[in-house]
């Protein structure tokens, strides 16, 4: 009798197991595919467009084309650039090498506005905003419509990179400063970060919502610092010590919705959660071309290139891979349409959903 | 200015003297300057030097180690880079050196150090640019100024003055041509003037900025502009040692604005001067008289 009790409550227990099991049944996570929903050809510039100007279109530029795609594939505006263009989401200026007179035009290539100016265009995200960026580095002049000067700063070492996100101007030097510009050309906000045996500012990135501003700086070693707003400007909130010993400028930003910022690494992508101040490498070959973050910033989306060969990553920004793609691509671009990926390659343009099975 | 910097000045104060080169090496081997420093380039002072001379190599002016660089067929940049693609070398003292308008694609393989015999790059024409040529420039990063290169590479002949042409005198919106004899009113008026330097080694009248341009009046000094070196003060590049702006150099038609006077009845002698780095002067005196 004694030994059958041990038996019976095994039993109850592994009943009540898979009672529980069976009435309280845990949904498993749905698996997420990245579908490929149209693919188009960039069309020529100057080609007859049949999108309807009305609807919402976003950017993409890959090589010298560029222009405006619409959710159904529907090409709104295609262009090549002249020499380079200044390109945001509403509005671009197509700009030769030596011109000084520029034309600012809206997604469909309507005349917005024309303008002059010594050194060359330069457009807030959204378009709102245009600067003249001295052709020596040294300055920076805000233009409005009719392109009188708003306001001019000279900086007192060459501008290395800037970031620009609604009315703040973060501007990196070669002197290792960091500048943060209001919108009346006033400085917010200036910091060096020190650290390196050589100071210099090699990448800047403003989050969409400014609570975050980040740089990647020195030689000897090589830091990322990110800053945080408080009420008075903002303060150092993390510092880490890179591998890379670069000695140009690194692609790097913020997801639009400012919680995850990304920057170019030796062997890949750096994905910072400022959240939890996690840091990890995403590893690709080659060097960064762009990361966007779908499906409302739930996944990261980050491409590379090395001489030919483009590399496609899709994550989780805190998480393991979902895909992984390696193809051939002289050229490549990676944006977002539509809340979804919009991919560009060797004169192709195309849209991948993420979408959950 | 760093001390690297002053030793250097000494040393181009003795090369003047035609005492042994104690300098910067030139950056290439063939040199004809076609740009110099303080030059109106339209919304800001010409920070460096160019030269001409053909597609031919450039090395580092002195030993040093790659700050930055950028090669306009394949770096990513977040602005517009009118100085093409170009190469920044940090050397002691916190002297920095830039080179731009590299052809595309001539910068070679990314390494760290440098010494005057490797190759950076090959003159081009990438960026702003009208034609090949170097842009080159000295940033004393401890003093916070941009200095004037050639006051730092072994001097070249130069037998050729500056040449003053088209004196004005300004008070208020009124200008007229300042000439021997004219009569004036008094009071303060400016004194602009078309003033520049050639160099004999450039085949055509291409006109440069003078090292210096002074105005006296009846013999004594009132202003003088030295394209020395330039900083920023309060968000805008000045000249050195003084609170000149290139707006208030400059006018928007490109003449020199000399400086200021303060025009007293009876007979005056004005005299403009300007100077290369080599010691040429070239000077205008002009006579006149202010009357009510």
């Amino acid at each position: 009798m004694r030994k059958k009790r041990p038996a019976r409550v095994l039993f109850a227990a592994l009943l009540f197991i898979v009672l529980y099991f069976l009435l309280f049944p845990y949904p498993l996570g749905r698996e997420l595919v990245a579908r490929p929903r149209w693919a188009v050809p960039v069309p020529p510039s100057g080609s007859p467009l049949a999108a309807d100007p009305a609807r919402p279109s976003w950017q993409f530029q890959l090589g010298n084309k560029f222009g405006y795609v619409q959710g159904d594939g529907s090409v709104q505006y295609s262009g090549t650039a002249l020499y380079r263009v200044a390109l945001s989401s509403t509005a671009f200026v197509n700009y030769t090498r030596l011109g000084t007179d520029w034309i600012l035009q809206d997604r469909s290539g309507r005349r917005l506005a024309s303008f002059s100016g010594n050194g060359y265009p330069l457009l807030g995200p959204e378009g709102s905003r245009i600067f003249n960026v001295k052709t020596d580095l040294s300055g920076i002049i805000e233009l409005d419509r009719t392109g009188g000067a708003l306001w001019e700063r000279d900086f007192p070492a060459l501008m290395t990179s800037v970031s620009l996100q609604g009315d703040s101007l973060l501007v990196g030097l070669l002197n290792g400063s960091l500048l943060l510009i209001n919108s009346l050309g006033s400085p917010l906000f200036e910091y060096s970060p020190g650290g390196s045996r050589i100071p210099v500012v090699l990448g800047t990135a403003v989050a969409p919502d400014r609570s975050l501003i980040a740089a990647v700086c020195g030689i000897g070693p090589q830091y990322l610092t990110v800053l945080r707003r408080r009420n008075d400007g903002y303060a150092p909130f993390a510092s880490l010590e890179l591998p890379s010993d670069y000695r140009r400028e690194v692609r790097m930003g913020f997801s639009p919705d400012s919680r995850y910022l990304f920057l170019e690494g030796p062997s890949g992508a750096g994905l910072f959660d400022p959240a939890g101040k996690a840091f990890r490498w995403v590893s690709l070959r080659g060097k960064l071309v762009g990361a966007a973050f779908p499906v409302s910033g739930r996944l990261a989306a980050i491409a590379s290139s090395d001489g030919g060969r483009a590399q496609l990553a899709i994550e989780p920004p805190a998480g393991v891979a979902v895909s992984r793609e390696e193809f051939s691509a002289r050229e490549l671009f990676l944006g977002t349409i539509d809340g979804q990926l919009l991919l560009g390659w060797d004169g192709q343009l195309a849209r991948i959903d993420i979408e959950a099975m | 200015m760093s001390s690297w910097i002053r030793a250097l000045a000494s040393c181009a104060v003795i090369l003047t003297a035609g005492l042994p080169v104690c300098a910067l090496d030139w950056p290439v081997a063939a040199r004809i300057i076609t740009g110099t420093f303080g030059e109106d380039r339209g919304d800001h002072f010409h920070n460096g030097i160019d030269l001409g001379g053909g597609n031919q190599d450039v090395h580092p002016v002195l030993p040093g180690e790659l700050v930055f660089r950028y090669d306009e067929a394949s770096d990513y940049s977040s602005l517009p880079r009118g100085v093409g693609s170009f190469v920044v070398i940090h050397h002691d003292q916190d002297i920095l050196s830039l080179y731009c308008h590299l052809q595309n694609g001539s910068l070679g393989p990314e390494r760290a150090a440098y010494v005057p015999a490797d190759r950076l790059g090959i003159i081009g024409d990438s960026g702003h640019a009208n034609g090949p040529h170097l842009h080159f420039t000295v940033f004393d990063e401890e003093a916070g100024s941009t200095v004037n290169p050639l006051e730092f590479l072994p001097s070249l002949p130069d037998r050729q003055p500056p040449v003053i042409r088209h004196v004005l005198i300004a008070a208020g919106d009124q200008r007229q041509p300042l000439e021997n004899g004219v009569s004036l009113k008094p009071g303060r008026a400016e004194i602009l003037a078309e003033a520049y330097d050639l160099r004999e080694d450039v085949a055509f009248s291409w006109p440069l900025a003078p090292a210096s341009v002074s105005v006296s009046i009846d013999g004594v000094e009132v202003s003088r502009i030295s394209f020395d070196s330039f900083q920023v003060v309060e968000g805008k590049a000045v000249l050195s040692g003084s609170t000149l702006s290139r707006g208030q150099v400059y006018d928007s038609s490109g003449l020199l604005r000399c400086g200021t006077v303060e025009l007293r009845s009876g007979e005056s002698h004005l005299r403009l001067a300007a100077r290369d780095l080599a010691g040429n002067e070239t000077v205008k005196i002009i006579s006149f008289s202010v009357h009510e």
